[in-house]
């Protein structure tokens, strides 16, 4: 373990490098948990009380849709 | 709760006939490419079939399908296999070309349709959001671009500007 920040930035480089390289299967089943752990750190109720201040969709200008 | 469950879904329904042609965007899509990082939904962009004589899309009929098959409605969401999945028709040249342009891979022997690296980074760049650009730099940062290609996207899509000013903001030492 070390406080040098320069090594810290690249053990977290070294780090995604090895996550973005694992298989693409490992890697889903990693978004699973992901959103398994976020909503249990969020709360259902969070996500739709409107008063919480919250990113918008993403505008992808659904200019055909009914 | 698997993702796994979603394509499988999707790609019955391109059988079926409920949809034309279909690929992964957002966070899920950008995993194809990046390490994994946390997203609530699935992001599906489809060609969608119009009713006969009319020019406006109408996703009903796949509300309609995958309620059939026991999926729940979520506001503008459909659950599938726990995930809220969003069906988005290409709505701009830029997604109306990713979604063409759109490359097969494979999970665990399952085929799925995904944008290129290239047309997710410009997506990105284009809806521009904080976690957008966030993911722009991550595609930067892995070096997981062929520049000439997308630099061609964003010359195409007039988003040089915007690149420009990206790259300014978050790209130099000087911004």
């Amino acid at each position: 373990m070390s406080l040098d920040l320069q090594k810290i930035l690249e053990s977290k480089r070294a780090l995604r490098r090895k996550l973005a390289a694992l298989p693409i299967g490992e890697k889903l089943r990693m978004l699973d948990a992901l959103r398994e752990r976020e909503l249990a750190i969020r709360g259902r109720a969070l996500l739709s009380d409107s008063s919480v201040l919250h990113e918008e969709p993403a505008p992808y200008r659904n200019k055909s849709v009914t | 709760m698997a993702i796994k469950e979603v394509i499988q879904a999707i790609n019955q329904m391109q059988a079926d006939g409920m949809i034309e042609r279909y690929a992964l965007g957002g966070a899920v899509g950008a995993t194809f490419y990046l390490e994994p990082a946390a997203t609530l939904d699935v992001d599906i962009f489809a060609g969608f079939k119009s009713d006969p004589g009319s020019l406006i899309v109408n996703p009903q009929p796949i509300f309609d399908y995958l309620k059939a098959r026991g999926c729940a409605m979520e506001g503008e969401y459909v659950v599938i296999g726990g995930w809220p999945v969003q069906f988005l028709p290409p709505g701009t040249p830029l997604v109306e070309e990713a979604l063409k342009e759109s490359v097969n891979k494979e999970v665990d022997g399952t085929q799925v349709w995904v944008f290129t690296a290239e047309h997710l980074a410009a997506i990105a760049l284009q809806t521009g959001r904080a976690k957008d650009k966030a993911r722009l730099l991550q595609f930067i940062e892995a070096s997981a671009l062929d520049a000439a290609r997308f630099q061609s996207i964003l010359a195409r899509h007039k988003l040089l500007d915007a690149w420009r000013k990206f790259a300014g903001q978050f790209l130099t030492d000087n911004p």
